[in-house]
């Protein structure tokens, strides 16, 4: 099995376009990087007097406002009285934030080369005519493709850290090196949250994690029942990019239809679990997991089953 | 050890109503060359890839080198070497890490000096580190053969190798069959191309519509030819006169055809002498005589058209 892994880590890594996705992920944060930098106010030092000014003006006009407007200032008092309290600068900006706020929407970018490769994988020995070559040997079919498998996901882990370690990188030179326990407020649908900026940035990119296995398997679930790379990642595309909004509107069904809330793509994104604690009533981490886990057991089960049965005659 | 290389009994294949193969049984012994013929779909390339399990059989057993295929399907396949129509290759790669990829499958442990070993018998030792995206089709097939015999398999099987080769590759091609043929590997090949069969194989079955219509052995088929009355085609000076002539005096001897000063008559061996001497003692100057050889085509279009008749029958 150690043999069939290594001959597809050299099959991936023999191609360049492997090794240049890595890149585009590098250069993707940077730009992000850049953008990032001239886009966003630098860190105000003395953030403590003005945040105090603010409220003082906020207070002067409650003077002078209506009733109405009344409630709305001190919600807003409230609220940046709260930094202050807290001893969060709102306009900090580290390496964490960085990678809490930007490198992690680069993740989708990871996601999309995955797929490309993971189905390039499978459908590129159907194209080529290897696939003849590498079923006649004395492996089981089974073995062969979970050795696909297993290679797909170690290059998808390299493409994570590749995300990771540039990320802090690039952060640590443009904006230079943070406190990893700085505390920030993440603003969700729930109201705002406090979290720990370094903390929030591991826990996105954990819960990043299952969301990018579901993806690569329905790649690779579809590259092999269709031997088609095209179709396999078209359709992963799609699921990538119009997951979150199908999860959105299937969740405004699930008030009316129970069976909605089974589909998978509410629960595709599992990041939003880093801002809040659940997307629906009853609809928590574990509910999500537990769904997850059965279409995952359902589409490999499919991949395997079709691989073992079918007839090459190419 | 077996008996036999490869055993193939009773192989059919189904699919839907519709059989493709139909019981076809047949042993290949070791250290022969054996060939599969037939017309364009008659099911040599599903015999094969049944036999390699690339293909679900319907029913039917193969044994390789005494090891059955459902039994003890890696020891089986660990014997085999194969390809099946062109030699794929991973074409981004070189043809070292090629060679590297299928020796790591294998279960026996192949070594560095094998991949050279092998490297060098193909020809390939310059160019097995480019990539094989600039190999030639030629080059392509030598790697191919390479990469079948790596783990020194009992029983290569190729499916219509020579396609797609020159001449001289084809020359080649076969010079390695008859090389490892001598050390003791045992050779299945199928392909449409008759005249090419006759010079590879020591044996060979004749596939029609999916079933196995004929076998038998080159010798076979050249002692069947000494005995039956053979064409003979003969140059002379004066064709129509000559045919005239051996109307007259030799009725038993048949002229098929005359054109210009030749003339072909189907004739015993025996006879051949005596209608020579006919022929000049009557003042006719003979040029040539030459002996048409019945090929395997006319065989196999023999075989195969008497069959048709009987199935029309």
């Amino acid at each position: 099995m150690i043999a069939l892994i290594q001959n597809e880590l050299m099959k991936i890594f023999g191609k360049m376009a492997s090794w240049i996705y890595m890149v585009i992920i590098v250069m993707a944060v940077l730009v992000a990087g850049i953008i990032y930098m001239k886009f966003s106010g630098d860190p105000n030092p003395n953030w403590r007097q003005d945040t105090q000014a603010e409220i003082t003006m906020l207070e002067n006009q409650m003077g002078s406002a209506s009733e109405e407007e009344k409630g709305m200032i001190e919600e807003q008092i409230n609220q940046t009285q709260e930094y202050l309290d807290k001893g969060i600068n709102p306009t900090a900006k580290t390496n964490w934030h960085f990678m809490n706020d930007v490198v992690v929407r680069v993740s989708s970018l990871v996601t999309l080369f995955v797929v490309v490769v993971g189905s390039a994988n499978v459908a590129a020995e159907f194209s080529d005519g290897t696939i003849k070559q590498l079923l006649i040997r004395p492996h089981r079919r089974w073995s062969v493709l979970l050795s696909k498998y297993i290679a797909v996901i170690i290059y998808a882990m390299l493409m994570v850290v590749t995300l990771i370690v540039s990320g802090y990188l690039i952060g640590l030179i443009l904006f230079g090196s943070g406190d990893f326990n700085m505390k920030i407020f993440e603003f969700t649908l729930e109201g705002r949250k406090e979290a720990i900026v370094g903390t929030q940035f591991f826990l996105k990119m954990l819960y990043f994690i299952p969301s990018l296995l579901m993806v690569m398997t329905i790649g690779f679930m579809l590259s092999t029942l269709f031997k088609s790379q095209a179709l396999a990642v078209g359709i992963g595309i799609f699921v990538l990019f119009f997951s979150s909004t199908l999860g959105g509107i299937i969740l405004m069904l699930a008030d009316k239809y129970t069976w909605a809330k089974f589909l998978i793509f509410p629960h595709l994104d599992l990041t939003v679990y880093a801002l809040q604690d659940r997307i629906l009533e009853n609809i928590t981490l574990p509910v999500s997991l537990s769904i997850l886990a059965i279409y995952y057991a359902v589409f490999m089960m499919i991949t395997f089953f079709f691989f073992q049965k079918r007839d090459i005659s190419i | 050890m077996s008996q036999f290389a490869l055993e193939v009994k009773s192989l059919t294949k189904r699919i839907g109503k519709k059989t493709i193969v139909d019981d076809v049984s047949f042993q290949v012994e070791r250290g022969e060359i054996f060939g599969l013929l037939g017309p364009n779909g008659a099911g040599k390339t599903t015999i094969i890839r049944m036999i390699v399990s690339l293909i679900n059989r319907t029913g039917g057993t193969v044994l390789v080198n005494g090891q059955d295929l459902d039994e003890s399907f890696t020891q089986a396949m660990n014997e085999l070497g194969a390809i099946v129509e062109n030699p794929e290759f991973y074409k981004y790669l070189s043809g070292y890490k090629n060679l590297k990829h299928y020796a790591r499958m294998a279960l026996t442990d192949i070594t560095e000096e094998r991949i050279e070993e092998v490297t060098e018998l193909v020809g390939l030792e310059n160019a097995i580190h480019d990539k094989v995206r600039t190999y030639s089709l030629g080059m392509r097939q030598r790697l191919g053969v390479a990469q079948t015999i790596l783990h020194k398999p009992s029983i290569l099987i190729l499916d219509e190798p020579t396609n797609g080769l020159d001449p001289q590759g084809i020359r080649e091609f076969r010079d390695y069959l008859r090389l490892l043929a001598s050390q003791g590997t045992s050779v299945l090949v199928s392909s449409h191309l008759l005249s090419e069969m006759q010079l590879m194989c020591d044996r060979f079955a004749i596939i029609e519509q999916g079933k196995l219509v004929h076998i038998s052995t080159m010798n076979e088929n050249e002692t069947e030819e000494t005995k039956v009355t053979r064409s003979v085609e003969m140059e002379v000076s004066n064709a129509s006169h000559a045919a005239k002539l051996l109307k007259e005096k030799m009725p038993e001897v048949k002229v098929t055809s005359i054109k210009d000063s030749r003339l072909i008559l189907s004739v015993e061996k025996e006879t051949i002498p005596v209608i020579n001497k006919l022929l000049v003692l009557n003042d006719i100057d003979v040029f040539e005589i030459l002996n048409v050889k019945a090929t395997l085509e006319d065989r196999f279009l023999e075989i195969t058209n008497k069959d048709k008749k009987e199935q029309t029958v």
